[in-house]
């Protein structure tokens, strides 16, 4: 018996429609990337919080309503108070698999952010690592029921204003 | 640029009116390598690390002073230790982690081996060392430690007072953000560079907080009553201050990010800054506490330890870790655009002159010690204590 084929154009769409929202600073399209679902969550943290057990994260955003506030921290509350960054991220996928449930995916990708600072002009890489992903096919099409972005960056070059 | 022993060229003329500051001090390099002598390896005390970021035996974490490298770690029999991080043999580095678990420390260069407690416990071929040689005299080296309330700190100085004469009045405040009693366990870190100098890192003050960080106008909330003081010895900087934070606020769909939920908000907030850049800080339920290392002249790196209490429930323990990770540090709410404001700051000092400081300044003649909450001249203690360590003559007015 084989496995039904893994439907990796969405997936793929789902990834290209994050990073051209990230890259391109629209947070309601970053938004729109994940479920609508109460316990839709991101979460941004190094390898060294994580493979140490210590629970803090950079970004812990565990459910929908702190995704929809962490848009208005950028767009509204943090407006005009910081030196704004240009990012592009590249990533690669490594592993997808289905998560068992009907329309769920695991998927697994490698990650790098560089950022080119409004102040200086100088590019330089933001963060690396990897991101663990669990996808749902909703309405033929795909999206985040969570996405945990996990640096191998320790120290971060600079302030984060915006999510990897 | 010559640089001998406690003198720098040009010399530093300090402005005769105790309000302002020579940029020139946050940008020249020769005076950053007369502050590690004189401050860094002087008679002061730095926090190195909390006990409860090191709860179980062979648990230890690297951390730097200026450019010393240390170890401090919890050996098989429980008590906290701080080495050199440097082999007694040829001086190699012997950990490079930043943080880990291990019973043991082997350099890798000729194998020579530790036991948690910093004894030399094997090294190969030691017949045909020098006459005498005794592996009890070669344990790894340390320098001289004190703790308060699990606070760990060091000193490279034989002078430098004990501790509780260093802390002098900051003790009360420093001991309520500890938890008091200081029992704490660690929950995780956030490290970011700031491109600045140490000097701007720490200038801090309650008259930017609600015209730079416009979370706290925005989300209606406002400093209640407190006060800010500074010590009289090396103006260590302490604010206690109440917090009215709204119970529901209409912009933010997840309100548990400025709730209280372990502490009265009569004691909302406290910050210490310990001479020369240590920050601790506890603003609502967060336990945060800032070992920064001066990397360079413009470079300042910051581990942000964050916090829960032994005496915590689950679910308040659970509340800090999600405070703790959106309120503070370099990406979080109410403190990401003081990063910002680091490095242009850093930028403008290289433009000639002085920088003022005004809200609050009462006399620019002598140091004044009686501030409201919101002054900015509750640096100023500090940085008169700088200059007197550093050497540097004030110009007659």
């Amino acid at each position: 018996m084989t496995s039904p084929p893994l439907p990796l154009d969405l997936i793929d769409a789902l990834q290209m429609r994050y990073f051209d929202a990230l890259d391109g600073k629209d947070m309601y399209a970053w938004l729109d990337t994940f479920s609508e679902a109460d316990d839709t969550s991101y979460v941004l943290n190094t390898f060294d919080n994580e493979t140490a057990d210590l629970p803090l994260a950079l970004m812990l955003d565990d459910c929908r309503a702190r995704l929809e506030d962490r848009v208005t921290y950028i767009r509204e509350i943090w407006a005009g108070t910081f030196e704004d960054y240009r990012t592009r991220h590249f990533a690669q996928r490594i592993a997808c698999t289905s998560a068992g449930e009907a329309d769920t995916y695991n998927l697994r990708s490698n990650f790098c952010v560089f950022f080119t600072s409004d102040a200086d002009g100088q590019s330089r890489v933001l963060a690396c690592g990897e991101y663990r992903d669990v996808i749902r096919i909703e309405a033929g099409e795909a999206r985040f029921l969570s996405r945990k972005a996990l640096c191998d960056t320790t120290v971060l070059p600079q302030y984060l204003v915006y999510p990897v | 640029m010559t640089s001998t022993r406690g003198m720098v060229e040009p010399e530093v003329r300090w402005p005769a009116r105790y309000n302002e500051i020579p940029k020139e001090v946050f940008v020249r390099k020769d005076v950053f390598e007369l502050e590690l002598e004189r401050i860094f390896h002087g008679p002061e005390w730095h926090p190195v690390g909390h006990e409860g970021e090191i709860p179980n035996p062979g648990d230890f974490k690297t951390f730097s002073v200026g450019r010393v490298p240390l170890i401090i770690n919890r050996d098989q029999q429980g008590e906290v230790n701080v080495f050199y991080n440097a082999c007694s043999h040829r001086g190699n580095q012997l950990e490079t982690r930043l943080h880990g678990n291990r019973t043991e420390f082997e350099c890798p260069y000729h194998r020579w081996l530790f036991d948690s407690s910093g004894n030399l416990a094997g090294c190969p071929n030691y017949r045909e060392f020098k006459p005498g040689f005794d592996k009890r005299d070669y344990p790894l080296s340390r320098p001289r430690t004190a703790s308060f309330k699990g606070l760990i700190f060091v000193t490279f100085s034989e002078t430098t007072p004990d501790i509780d004469s260093f802390l002098g009045d900051i003790r009360s405040t420093l001991g309520e953000a500890l938890g008091e009693d200081g029992r704490l366990r660690l929950i995780g870190y956030q490290r970011v560079t700031y491109r600045t100098n140490w000097k701007a890192y720490c200038d801090n003050d309650g008259y930017h907080a609600p015209l730079l960080h416009r979370a706290f106008k925005m989300l209606n909330w406002q400093g209640g009553k407190g006060r800010q003081y500074a010590t009289r010895e090396r103006g260590h900087m302490g604010f206690e201050s109440e917090l009215t934070a709204p119970t529901q606020v209409s912009m933010l769909k997840d309100n548990s990010i400025i709730a209280f939920e372990g502490v009265d908000p009569s004691k909302g907030s406290r910050v210490i800054e310990l001479f020369p850049f240590f920050i601790a800080t506890k603003h609502l339920d967060t336990i945060n506490l800032r070992f920064a290392i001066a990397r360079s002249v413009d470079e300042t790196e910051v581990h942000y330890a964050f916090f829960h209490h032994l005496d915590d429930s689950e679910s308040l323990k659970r509340h800090r870790i999600r405070q703790s990770s959106n309120l503070l540090g370099p990406c979080g709410l109410i403190s990401m655009e003081d990063a910002s404001v680091f490095h242009r700051v850093h930028v403008g000092n290289h433009t000639p002159g002085t920088v003022e400081f005004q809200k609050g300044v009462k006399t620019v003649d002598h140091l004044d010690f009686d501030f409201k909450q919101n002054d900015e001249t509750g640096n100023l203690p500090r940085w008169e204590y700088y200059r007197s360590v550093m050497g540097f003559e004030r110009v007659q007015a």
